[in-house]
């Protein structure tokens, strides 16, 4: 995943906000990668414009050696069910739909057999541990259970890279825990792994760290881990490497 | 004054507004186009026949014995038959005519004037005898019925003057501003003259072109028309048929009122008027549903907006009012749109329903219709977004 | 993937019942008021003789006054003179031909005791039966012989049959109609047409005629016609009835021929062309040449067999269904709004723009089936209800009746009502970014 000086604006009538502004980085394949920020500077729009869900106004983005300004909604949607997955702070699981069928949403978009649909589903909620409540709704889980639904839901799709949107921000530590534990399992077995939050205990347990602050990206870290107060007051924009 | 936000905000929710437009625009166009229709319609149902209608009865004969073949039996028999049905218990009058109100159809013929340019005036055209204005309850306003000489001598075979009682509509038509009584009209033949010596007022007979020319000639049919005393037309309908066939046994009798004639054909517009009644109604609940749903919807979205504006200042009958002013203006929009739109669905339906074109009052009225329905529509939706509590606004969602 | 939006459909359906329920109602009001509608102009407009219609022509001259036109819409007479029918008759262009006209006779039942009764009659010639595929229970029509003399023969309605023979095989036992002993050698199926395709004039719902019977004893029985007759010219002094058959300008024939191409039918035109430029030359025929060979169906919409006021209904039945419709884009706008969240889930997990727009687009039509389902059974009522209300006029029991073609129309209507309510809501909620509608924090 590359960007290049991707810049997202928001229009409100005569107001324009810069959400993201000259925004480079490069994460490499099985990178795990964690944002950090304030409210507000633009966190949530990076995840957006890196999970396709959100369109940029200047730049460039290549996401698996692919140029992405330039796909088609349909396209855009291919890579997003294929080679993304989303894991987000509310969860996000459809109410209405039990366990299975949620894990399911995916797959359907993806045109597979029914049979491998179900291998994929029930592979997925054993990995997290749920399969005694394949048939239970959202709302009869625990928030733990839900994430752990959510992740069974990335699992299934078996995508490239994962989005995770401050993942643990609902639950309590115990719960978090497992569920960090889970995706960096995850991250192991060779997926990329973006995550936002606010947890510095987090946090420093990727590869490599970055913040972002008013739209711009400022690198704290890279591969080694270096003391955090070394950079305080010096943030400076991330070079792009070259090449 | 509180117009310029109420646009403001109908413009923004583009999808609402135009939805509520099209449908009040539509519904304006149809439930118009149907009350024109129905009016057209009842226009049939309502015009007045000049007769009385309630109190009368048809009679027919239908004769099988071959004597009458011969025409002086078939006149003995018919002379004889007015002379009962005149003698009868709770007749007031009887006549004997080709001319049936109401049946649905008719002769029509032609005449022009007596040394006049070659202009023929077709118009319907019946026999009867002097007592059919009696009869029928018509006033002769101008000269009289016929004579009896004039009726025996109509039955001779080389008569070729006759007298006739032409309706008032006739008269003007063939002399207009002129005195109609006393000229002289013949057949296109000029084999028969024919003088006016009566005119009657008014004349109605469904009968394809429905209008008010008719003209009657002394003469003998197999046919009858009865006037009973008020209230005994039904009873009488079994005895006259009685009362001919013991006078005459090789005939077949037929007796019914003028008021069941006349619901035969009225069936055929009611046909047409009823389900141009079920649609306009169903059209307009359907309508009425569309717009407390939208409306409902609007007010839902809106529920934290009207908290705000609650919380400051405004009371419950402003937050009323502005909805109601709202829909209004959507409404009356629709209604606009409407009017051009029945117009030219007016334009359609003309072409294929002649004389049905779309009135003014009918347009008012549709307008007002639709601005009651709308604001009905509205006040539910409405009173339930004033009793949105000024709380909601500081309430996090 | 049908199955699977299908379900998903289900779910969203049974999750608001009421809505659910609210949107069904208006769209199976609007397909039961617009199927009933559409089948009156199907019943009454569709080819009532189909295999036959093409080849069966009706001919018209304008023998009228040369001083005014015809007071008719089409400014010709509607039927033809008798004198004019016997000599259009000698031409060997049609393969079939009949004139015919309708009458009432008394027919005197063998016992005395039992009224005589007035019967509606119709006087055919032969070719009648073949050209209008005519159904016989029993024996068929006369031939060509019994034609010309004419023979004593007759053909019995299946009603009659019913009332005079108890219903068994009465060919060959005889009806005393008039003054004539006649001998039935032909007895109808039931047959009840819903137009009475060979003769439109006046009400053509009406039932065909008890009595079949040849023609020529017009002349020996002195019949006259108990339909519409029309005249121009009055005959001096008082003729026979035969006289003024032969010499009358009135119109009361209904003239059928059957051309099986349509260059026999320019032929046919042809001929009488030169026909009516022959009576020119002897001072009749004063107007200008106007001869028409119509087709059945032709005829049928010249005549407005189905009435203006069916259709004006029709027209604003099928708007009716419109805006029925239009009030369903609201409360699909707003159900599917309030989705927003879910539909931006599932924009994040990978569905495409038109899968989204597939997937709600066809909970609307599911819910415009379901509704059309319900209209169809209250188009049935509707139905039940009109055939009550025609039989007065008809006499007929069911005169419209849903056949498939109606089942069609009324899945496509409420198709079409599903997609009008559903196509602005689907592509609204279908191009929502997904992005602003997920729940983020």
């Amino acid at each position: 995943m590359k960007m290049e000086g991707v810049t997202k604006i928001y229009r409100t009538g005569l107001v324009e906000t810069r959400a993201l502004r000259n925004f480079s980085l490069e994460v490499e394949e099985g990178e795990f990668v964690t944002i950090t920020g304030p409210s507000g500077s633009g966190k949530t729009t990076f995840l957006n414009v890196a999970g396709l869900l959100d369109a940029f106004d200047e730049g460039k983005y290549w996401l698996d050696g692919l140029d992405v300004s330039r796909l088609t909604d349909r396209e855009m949607s291919r890579i997003r069910n294929e080679k993304i997955g989303f894991i987000f702070q509310s969860f996000n699981l459809i109410p209405d739909l039990d366990v299975f069928d949620n894990v399911d949403v995916p797959l359907r978009y993806r045109r597979l057999a029914a049979k491998e649909r179900r291998e994929r589903i029930e592979r997925a909620v054993a990995q997290v541990g749920l399969t005694s409540r394949l048939r239970h709704l959202p709302s009869q889980l625990s928030g733990g259970q839900q994430q752990r639904v959510a992740i069974a839901r990335v699992l299934a799709g078996d995508p490239k890279l994962i989005l995770a949107d401050e993942p643990t921000g609902n639950l309590d530590s115990g719960m978090a825990r497992e569920i960090m534990d889970l995706l960096e399992e995850i991250n192991r077995a060779g997926a990329t792994l973006v995550m936002v939050t606010h947890n510095p205990e987090y946090a420093a347990r990727a590869h490599r760290r970055l913040h972002i602050a008013d739209g711009r990206l400022v690198d704290l870290e890279r591969i080694t881990p270096l003391p955090l107060n070394r950079r305080t007051g010096e943030a400076r924009q991330a070079a792009a490497p070259a090449g | 004054m509180e117009f310029g936000p109420i646009l403001r905000a109908a413009i923004h929710h583009r999808a609402r507004t135009i939805l509520i437009v099209a449908e009040v625009a539509l519904t304006l166009a149809i439930v118009t186009n149907c009350l024109s229709l129905i009016r057209n319609l009842k226009s049939f149902l309502t015009h007045e026949s000049g007769f009385d209608d309630d109190n009368m009865l048809s009679v027919v004969s239908e004769p099988f014995d071959v004597a009458f073949k011969e025409d002086a039996y078939q006149i003995a028999s018919i002379d004889d038959d007015v002379r009962r049905l005149g003698a009868m218990a709770g007749v007031s009058a009887a006549s004997t005519t080709n001319f049936l109100p109401w049946a649905g159809s008719g002769n029509s013929g032609e005449v022009k004037i007596v040394g006049g340019p070659d202009t023929r005036f077709r118009s319907q055209q019946y026999v009867a005898d002097p007592h059919l204005f009696d009869t029928l309850g018509v006033h002769v306003i101008r000269g009289r019925t016929f004579t009896p000489q004039e009726y025996e001598s109509s039955a001779s075979p080389n008569n070729t003057a006759f007298s006739t009682v032409v309706t008032k509509a006739l008269a003007d038509r063939i002399f207009p501003g002129e005195e109609a009584l006393g000229k002289r009209l013949e057949n296109p033949d000029h084999t028969q003259v024919y003088t006016i010596v009566g005119i009657i007022d008014k004349f109605y007979n469904p009968f394809e072109p429905i209008d008010e020319h008719a003209c009657f000639f002394p003469g003998r049919s197999n046919s009858y028309l009865v006037r009973a005393e008020p209230g005994k037309a039904e009873l009488l309908v079994p005895r006259i048929e009685r009362a001919l066939l013991r006078a005459n046994d090789g005939r077949n009798v037929r007796v019914r009122t003028l008021r069941e004639v006349r619901s035969d054909y009225d069936y055929s517009y009611q046909l047409a008027v009823i389900p141009l009644n079920l649609v306009m109604i169903l059209l307009i609940v359907v309508t009425a549903l569309g717009i407390v749903g939208i409306t409902s919807f609007s007010v839902a979205e809106r529920r934290r907006q009207i908290g705000t504006r609650r919380a400051l200042g405004a009371t419950r009958e402003a937050i009323l009012r502005h909805f109601l002013l709202e829909n209004w203006l959507v409404t009356t929009a629709g209604a606009l749109l409407g009017l051009g739109l029945a117009v030219a669905l007016n334009v359609g339906l003309v072409t294929l329903v002649a004389g049905a074109k779309i009135e003014w009052p009918v347009l008012a009225a549709g307008v007002a219709l639709l601005w009651t329905v709308g604001l009905l529509a509205t006040l539910g939706p409405a009173l339930r977004a004033s009793r949105v509590p000024p709380a909601i606004a500081t309430r996090n969602v | 993937m049908l199955l699977y939006n299908l379900r998903l459909a289900w779910h969203s359906l049974r999750r608001y019942p009421m809505l659910s329920a609210l949107i069904i109602a208006g769209i199976a009001l609007g397909v039961g008021v617009a199927t009933p509608a559409i089948t009156t102009l199907h019943v009454l407009g569709q080819d009532p003789i189909p295999q036959r219609s093409s080849v069966l022509y009706y001919v018209r001259m304008d023998s009228w006054d040369p001083v005014a036109p015809h007071p008719s819409a089409s400014g010709i007479p509607s039927q033809i003179t008798y004198r004019d029918m016997r000599e259009i008759m000698k031409s060997r262009i049609p393969v079939r031909q009949t004139a015919s006209f309708p009458a009432a006779l008394y027919i005197y039942p063998a016992d005395r005791n039992v009224r005589p009764s007035r019967e509606t009659v119709r006087l055919v010639f032969s070719d009648f039966f073949p050209m209008f595929d005519v159904p016989f229970r029993y024996g068929s029509g006369w031939d060509k012989a019994a034609d010309a003399k004419p023979e004593a023969v007759v053909v019995i309605s299946h009603a009659l049959n019913a009332r005079l023979f108890g219903g068994h095989d009465s060919v060959g036992r005889t009806i005393r109609i008039a003054d004539r002993e006649l001998r039935v050698v032909g007895v109808l199926a039931p047959w009840r047409p819903r137009i009475r395709f060979y003769d439109l004039l006046g009400n053509a719902t009406r039932e065909p005629e008890s009595i079949f019977m040849p023609f020529n004893w017009i002349e020996p029985m002195e019949i006259h016609s108990a339909g519409t007759r029309d005249g121009w010219k009055a005959m001096e002094g008082n003729p026979t009835y035969l006289e003024s058959l032969h010499a009358s300008e009135t119109v009361f024939l209904q003239m059928w021929v059957e051309l099986p191409d349509p260059a026999r039918a320019r032929a046919y035109h042809d001929f009488l062309d030169a026909y009516v430029r022959e009576q020119k030359r002897f001072g009749r025929f004063q107007r200008p040449l106007d001869n028409r060979v119509t087709p059945l169906l032709d005829l049928m919409a010249e005549w407005q067999i189905v009435g203006p006021y069916f259709k004006a209904i029709a027209a604003i039945s099928i708007l009716f269904l419109i805006v029925a419709s239009l009030n369903l884009i609201g409360l699909f706008l707003g159900k599917f709004l309030a989705r927003a969240p879910v539909v931006g889930i599932r924009r994040a997990l990978g569905a495409s723009r038109s899968a989204i727009f597939l997937q709600h687009l066809i909970e609307c039509e599911l819910v415009g089936l379901i509704g059309g389902g319900l209209g169809l059974l209250m188009s049935a009522g509707v139905l039940a209800v009109m055939n009550k209300g025609f039989e007065r006029i008809t006499h007929i029991e069911d005169l419209f009746q849903l056949d498939a073609v109606m089942v069609l129309a009324a899945v496509l209507l409420s198709l079409a009502a599903g997609a009008i309510a559903g196509i602005y809501p689907a592509w609204r909620i279908c191009s929502l970014p997904p992005a602003q509608h997920l729940k983020n924090q």
